[in-house]
């Protein structure tokens, strides 16, 4: 067991890579009540596609989640029963990158520990029980595809990425689910769910040795597969369709602008590439750009609107997402600020500024225990450290982020995403 | 561990000392009965104070007042709690140890200017502010049909409480929107200032004393009339006919709402017998409704079932295929008959007392959940804390959650289904 610390944050975790290759995390939080430990695979929906031991496997649109949804099930019954007998508050979510597990409780986290390691590394499927499981998920698309937020950014992944697995729905479609079977579902188990691919965060009032034990003991031994990850070949350069649009029952129209981005790698420099492309949206159209007043003023967008910018494997854009009856006038207008941004440079201030803000929300959200297990996770399984932040953001320039704007926010690199509201139309055509 | 205190006429603090957080936690809350002709004038004057005051004029320089004082950030806070409606403010902010300069006393007088002195134009809010607003506060509204699930609860509840207090959404109704002027706002800002009581809430690292000194001071100006709009719930109406509402969307899954009244209420004895009951039947994965209807039945999506504690309504919610609606609604009825009847295992119970238990604990833990707790009990009037709220849920018997299981009386039952029949 080692101990990591980072003064600047006022953080320290512990951390041990079993014998297995599993990597257990612990932060102790005297003091507080909750107690949370989280169970992360390095599987999410754009892993659909593998080579393993010299074998290409393509499986079906929406098994990560599918398999999230049958990991609750072990020979003893369902885990979720197992969880309420110890007052876990259990539940478990699946990304386009990851497959996460938690639950959270005030006594009893041995025992619900237990049940968590259990569950994620027990593969228990039987036809019968995938089966009936089809129907549930099948709602469970049904009511993704009527939620606007939901719909606005799929469509934009697919129209801006031809190849790229992200432009798949996470939980997958009506069609691709029902090609999921038993033994799917045990082929994606054993190839991502061994120890060497799971990470384990804990943070409350425990003692970091007594659950790393414990993970120890309750975790197999494990046979680390070779796989390799296919995300499609690389992107075309000409695009056919840079604009999608889709209507729906919802009061406004929504939308979602992406500027495709290169792919930032791994590690560091892609952290680091992260806290540019934040900066630059928020110096080109934040709330406290000329922009976003402008914007605001002219009732164009509201406060519901955000920008950022957001990577995976494979894949890295800045993105334009909110409310509003204008999203061509809103694209035009940060074109207009990129060109500008690029011509007089960024305002030096502005970026200390914002430096500043970007440092204290970040201290901030290291309050929340399920978002620092996410991000531990999370940027473990990309080869970084999270809590390194601060020093990588202090070597971030001006000439960065004017560099990063230069090359990104084109109009050539730009997609649109619109949902419109059905009524629109039934209006015009009774007219 | 809290104490309430006046520290203005009128104005009560309720403060919190915690060092376990690097976030500090703070909200500002003005109190109205909800009342249809002002609930979207009170629910629009926060948003028309973040635009600017007169140091402050506009968006821009707000923001970068915020990023100084290190990404601090005020945001609108809205809230209904029974016939009361709850307008203000609260702040996250990072607490003055973990960095360079003091942020809470600048972040409060920064507040204070927002409330008090907004940027003014011929003596009224600036009329394309307030145009603007108005909206956002439109669309709001309307976007409430974006969510299908919140939209057929509220849906639900309209129909439930038509034309009386409680029955007014939480923002108000697009109509009430229309009258309004800059000079009709500001007019019933300064008496929404004036009238209202002030509740504060604060949960961070100060002393309370400490907090009591920055707020006295950062508040002096707050102008007080002698007298205060009172605020209150009645009690939930007397039982009538099963009312029936159903509507047709283009949507690819129905839902399914539906509303019970009680007589019981957060102050009631039998308070802690119904929460639990209304765990044990659609309050988590070992619930009734989820363990039945969702995974053995396979009828629904998700089905669950929440409790409003200050005027005692409980309502089911789910999303269901349109050919199943009303044998969802069947079996959710008879899972509700099931624990009226005192069917209840002893599993079913102990893990429903379990999580509520566990999860009161955890809420402690929550400056968020701890300021709207502590908001409700001043509503109520109630010196009750959450520990002793799970010390009553731990002593709870299977025949007291059936007893108040059977005060629930159905009383509306809403569906949304598609438009192809």
């Amino acid at each position: 067991m080692i101990r990591k610390d980072f003064p600047k944050l006022a953080e320290h975790y512990f951390e041990e890579r079993l014998a297995n290759g599993l990597v257990v995390r612990v932060i102790e939080k005297p003091g507080f009540a909750k107690r949370y430990a989280f169970v992360a695979a390095d599987y999410g929906s754009i892993d659909a596609e593998f080579i393993l031991n010299g074998k290409k496997y393509t499986t079906p649109q929406g098994v990560a989640h599918y398999l999230e949804h049958k990991m609750f099930d072990l020979p003893e019954g369902n885990a979720m029963q197992e969880f309420a007998k110890y007052a876990g508050a259990n539940n478990a979510f699946t990304s386009y990158t990851m497959t996460a597990y938690y639950v959270e409780c005030t006594e009893h986290l041995e025992e619900n520990l237990e049940i968590l390691l259990r569950m994620v590394t027990t593969g228990y499927f039987t036809e019968e029980s995938v089966q009936k499981e089809r129907g549930i998920i099948a709602q469970e698309i049904r009511m993704y595809d009527d939620s606007a937020d939901s719909a606005v950014m799929e469509n934009l992944f697919r129209i801006m990425y031809q190849n790229h697995p992200a432009r798949n729905n996470i939980a997958g479609t009506l069609e691709s689910i029902q090609d999921i079977t038993a033994e799917t579902l045990r082929l994606c188990h054993d190839t991502f769910y061994d120890p060497s691919n799971l990470t384990v965060c804990v943070i409350g009032d425990v003692d970091a040795r007594s659950i790393i034990d414990q993970v120890r003991r309750q975790t197999p031994e494990g046979k680390p597969a070779r796989v390799e990850r296919c995300y499609g070949a690389p992107e075309p350069q000409e695009v056919q369709n840079r604009r999608i649009e889709k209507e729906m029952e919802i009061s406004m129209p929504a939308f979602a602008i992406g500027f495709r981005c290169p792919d930032a790698g791994r590690g560091r420099d892609a952290m680091r590439m992260e806290l540019i492309g934040e900066l630059a949206g928020e110096i080109l159209i934040g709330e406290s750009s000329k922009l976003y007043q402008k914007l605001y003023d002219e009732n164009v967008i509201d406060a519901d609107f955000s920008v950022d910018y957001e990577r995976m494997k494979g894949m890295a854009l800045l993105e334009l997402c909110g409310d509003s009856e204008q999203p061509e006038r809103i694209l035009h207008e940060v074109l207009q600020e990129a060109a500008r941004v690029t011509d007089t440079g960024v305002d030096r201030a502005l970026l200390d500024r914002l430096k500043k803000s970007v440092t204290g929300r970040r201290l901030r959200g290291l309050d929340g225990f399920e978002g620092t297990c996410y991000r531990m996770c999370a940027y473990y399984f990309d080869g970084a450290e999270y809590l390194d932040y601060p020093d990588i953001y202090a070597g971030v320039t001006a000439e960065d982020v004017e560099q990063f704007i230069r090359e990104n926010v084109k109009e050539e690199l730009a997609f649109v995403s619109v949902i419109r509201p059905k009524r629109e139309k039934e209006e015009k055509s009774c007219c | 561990m809290n104490h309430r205190t006046q520290i203005l006429p009128g104005v009560y603090l309720t403060a919190v000392q915690s060092d376990k957080f690097k976030t500090g936690c703070f909200s500002l809350n003005l109190l109205r009965p909800m009342k249809k002709e002002e609930a979207a004038a009170n629910a629009l004057i926060p948003s028309v104070l973040l635009r600017g005051s007169v140091q402050h004029p506009d968006i821009a320089s707000v923001s970068a007042r915020l990023d100084e004082l290190y990404g601090a950030s005020i945001g609108t806070l809205i809230r209904k709690k029974g016939e009361v409606q709850l307008v203000g403010f609260y702040c996250d902010y990072v607490q003055d140890e973990y960095v360079q300069e003091p942020v809470f006393a600048p972040l409060m007088e920064f507040l204070s200017e927002l409330l008090l002195a907004p940027r003014l134009e011929n003596g009224a809010f600036p009329a394309g502010v307030v145009e603007s607003e108005k909206q956002n506060l439109l669309n709001a509204m309307l976007a409430r049909i974006n969510d299908k699930r919140s939209y057929a609860n509220s849906q639900l509840l309209r129909t439930m409480c038509a034309g009386q207090p409680y029955g007014v959404p939480r923002i108000g109704e697009p109509e009430d929107l229309d009258e309004m002027t800059p000079q009709s706002l500001y007019a019933h800002y300064e008496a929404l200032l004036a009238t209202s009581r002030v509740e504060l809430f604060y949960m961070g690292s100060l002393a309370p004393e400490r907090v009591i000194e920055v707020l006295r001071q950062t508040l002096k100006a707050l102008p007080r009339a002698g007298q205060l709009v009172p605020v209150g719930t009645t009690p939930a109406p007397a039982a009538r006919s099963v009312q029936e509402k159903t509507e047709r969307l283009d949507v690819t899954q129905g839902k399914l709402s539906l509303g019970f009244f009680t007589d019981i209420t957060a102050n009631d004895p039998r308070y802690p017998a119904l929460v639990l009951a209304a765990t044990v039947f659609g309050g988590g994965a070992t619930s009734k409704l989820f363990t039945n209807v969702r995974e053995q039945m396979s009828l629904c999506y998700y089905a669950s079932a929440s409790f409003e504690k200050f005027k005692g309504v409980l309502v089911v919610s789910s999303g269901v295929e349109f050919s199943k609606l009303e044998t969802a609604k069947k079996e959710i009825l008879r899972q509700l008959e099931a624990c009226c009847e005192g069917e209840i295992s002893d599993y079913e119970m102990e893990s429903a007392r379990g999580y509520l238990v566990s999860d009161l604990r955890i809420a402690m833990d929550s400056p968020g959940r701890l300021d709207d707790f502590y908001m409700g009990q001043i509503l109520l009037e109630s010196s009750a804390t959450m520990r002793d709220l799970s010390d009553a849920i731990a002593r709870v018997t299977k025949e007291e959650a059936a007893q108040a299981a059977r005060t629930l009386r159905l009383d509306t039952i809403y569906e949304l289904q598609g438009v192809q029949a």
